[in-house]
């Protein structure tokens, strides 16, 4: 092998180069403290709590165009902050900018107290009181419901079995068939619903039975094992490629802050999450059952936007896309975004999709003042 | 010249050795331990209940798993000392690119590119560690017994994982070669092997024997930290602290009473109208979530 031989004052302008970059970067990371690293700062008010889950009502941004409020519901893998991340990127300012009135759920942080908490909890109980107490303080008999990933099962289940409550359901990155992820079979997608199928139900229950919850850091290690390269860099390589560069490197931070934020999955709630959805597929199937009721897609007849990445590796887009020809409702709309999980949160093409597309959805089937 | 990327027989034999002692190692170790507790027992303790026959068979298992692994990582050591040889020496800017390269090119660091969930399951179920344990032998040998199984299957896993990366080292040094004297720098190099590891890592996570491996590793670390917890328990019970079980069973009330408090306010924000239905035709009670719960059932 013949090594490059770069001439002389090349190399010490890169060596400058380098060394002054290093210095900037190491100026730029003494200077910043964990309080400069703020996500989720569009302000809001604290408007319902139920144990631990509060319910928050952001304050407008724009004059108020859409009548019928929106509820932003996050699953209980990560934080709903992703909607939020930063000012440039954050989906909630965009629609509070094109004049939606917006809520979120924050489903707080679960302990071992919380391990006997159930998907119908969540479901039927959190989520049920989250839209009764909006749909009361807005007057309304029916709101619009958003739900991102986990959230967006919880949304399709609530809209199956509270269909006269919702007057639209948006999904962001949402499974519904669990086992599609082989339509495709792409290396490197969809290897969550791959390990989920490899290991037993009994193991499932023992691993909770154990832990009590399926701790957060074990659910982030299963995430890095999806990019096992990525974690041999992020940390060297990547951070030297942004140090001088405050934006980035803010921009960067505030990413590992949400990552770092990743609450225990309550115990019952994950083994049915593992086990009713990821192993034996029933959501889609129409066999699942919450407080004893059967979750029938075909009782969905309120206007779906179904919303996916075209490059998911975490929820491949055929697991979302098998919504379609499930549902009772014949409004039914697709809008694949570029980039991937996370992408259509903070990527810079989706900014410009994404909020207008929810907001243009909820406005064309806005309702009238007297007929809410 | 030896091929590095050929499992060295000389290395290998070494490495063989070691494991043989290990073994032998773990024999003395299990043999000490049932002497020194038949002795405890004889001075001290009445009735001590036995030890776990298949103690020895574990030993065994845990040694075979240590010896093929350590054969890989002989071969792994091998492999990439001959590749960090090729890798470009440089003075510019690509000088922390290389050194990054020769860091992702150390063995030791590829057990932990895929073992993030390895660690984590070992912080999960190494918890406390404790000295005086030789009154309780049972479950103390239960913990032993499960703490061998765990390093066992931890093992086999790495052993799988290894020999990815040994795949992808190949096959590096297969697309350095193929590229004859044509120069290669830092940068691409390390864009090369970070594309070929990963493509052979990714592959081999959705193979069955990781996937295999994988699964016991969880088992094992579950079942570690279920051991352990049945000792503490004891500890818990004998001292008059709190146990998990007796939290757990608060924590199942409490959950059941708030279950039971928002099933009565959403009744109250129903319409009088609804509420008049739904007391003649309730919903279907909610499937108990706890083994052997006999309390009331209700919807959530």
């Amino acid at each position: 092998m013949t090594e490059a031989r770069p001439n002389p004052a090349t190399v010490l302008s890169d060596a400058a180069d380098l060394g002054t970059k290093m210095l900037t970067g190491g100026q730029l990371l003494h200077g910043i403290r964990d309080a400069d690293v703020q996500i989720a700062t569009t302000p809001k008010d604290l408007v319902w709590r139920q144990d631990k889950v509060s319910l928050y009502q952001f304050r407008p941004l724009a004059a108020q165009r859409i009548g019928v409020p929106m509820l932003i519901c996050y699953g209980l893998v990560g934080r709903w902050t992703m909607t939020d991340l930063q000012e440039d990127r954050s989906l909630v300012r965009n629609l509070l900018n094109l004049g939606l009135d917006l809520y979120v759920v924050d489903w707080g942080n679960p302990s071992r107290a919380d391990r006997y908490l159930t998907l119908d909890d969540y479901i039927l109980g959190y989520l049920d009181g989250c839209v009764a107490e909006i749909a009361g303080r807005a007057s309304v008999s029916s709101i619009n419901l958003l739900g991102v990933c986990e959230g967006g099962v919880f949304a399709t289940a609530f809209a199956a079995l509270e269909p006269q409550r919702l007057n639209t359901l948006t999904l962001t990155i949402t499974p519904i068939d669990f086992h599609a992820d082989t339509v495709e079979n792409r290396l490197g997608h969809g290897f969550i619903n791959i390990w989920t199928r490899s290991i037993s139900p009994e193991d499932v229950d023992r691993l909770i039975d154990a832990n009590g919850n399926l701790p957060g850091e074990f659910m982030g290690a299963i995430f890095n094992q999806m990019s096992p390269m990525r974690s041999l860099l992020k940390y060297n390589l990547d951070l030297l490629e942004i140090a001088d560069d405050e934006q980035r490197l803010m921009n960067w931070l505030r990413m590992e802050k949400w990552i770092a934020d990743r609450p225990d999955h309550p115990g019952e709630a994950a083994k049915q999450w593992v086990k009713d959805l990821y192993q034996q597929n029933k959501l889609v199937r129409n066999e699942w059952t919450l407080g004893g009721r059967l979750v029938d897609l075909g009782n969905i007849r309120m206007p779906v936007l179904n919303v996916y990445a075209s490059d998911d590796h975490i929820i491949p887009p055929a697991t979302s896309r098998a919504l379609g020809g499930k549902l009772g409702s014949s409004d039914y709309t697709e809008l694949a975004l570029p980039g991937g999980h996370v992408g259509v949160f903070v990527g810079g093409r989706s900014q410009a999709l994404f909020a207008p597309a929810v907001a243009s959805f909820a406005e064309r089937h806005d309702l009238p003042k007297k007929t809410r | 010249m030896m091929n590095p990327l050929d499992y060295s027989k000389a290395v290998t034999d070494f490495w063989s050795a070691q494991g043989r002692a290990l073994l032998q190692a773990q024999e003395q170790v299990g043999r000490v331990l049932a002497e020194g507790m038949q002795a405890v027992a004889a001075g001290k303790i009445p009735n001590i209940p036995p030890m776990p026959d298949n103690l020895s068979p574990e030993a065994e298992d845990l040694a075979r798993a240590a010896k093929s692994v350590v054969g890989l990582w002989s071969a792994a050591t091998s492999a990439c000392s001959r590749l960090a040889a090729t890798i470009p020496s440089t003075t510019d800017s690509d000088g922390i690119v290389e050194a990054t390269l020769r860091k992702m090119m150390d063995p030791r660091s590829w057990t932990g590119a895929t073992g993030g969930l390895d660690d984590v399951l070992g912080r999960m179920a190494e918890g406390p560690r404790f000295a005086d344990l030789w009154e309780i032998e049972r479950r103390y040998a239960d913990v032993l017994q499960a703490w061998m199984n765990l390093r066992r299957r931890s093992l086999e896993h790495n052993a799988v994982v290894l020999e990815a990366w040994l795949d992808a080292a190949r096959q590096f040094s297969e697309q350095l070669a193929a590229r004859n004297a044509r120069p290669l720098d830092a940068k691409t190099a390390l864009t090369l092997w970070t594309d070929t590891a990963n493509r052979q890592l990714l592959e081999t996570q959705r193979s069955e024997p990781f996937l295999q491996t994988q699964a016991a590793l969880i088992r094992a670390t579950t079942e570690l930290r279920l051991a352990q917890q049945e000792l503490v328990e004891h500890f818990g019970k004998q001292y008059g602290f709190p146990t998990r079980t007796e939290l757990d069973d608060v924590h199942f009330a409490l959950t059941e009473l708030r279950r039971e408090l928002r099933a009565v306010q959403r009744e109250q924000r129903k319409p009088a109208s609804q509420t008049a239905a739904s007391a003649t035709t309730p919903r279907a009670p909610q499937r108990a979530r706890r083994a052997g719960a006999k309390r009331g059932k209700i919807a959530p």
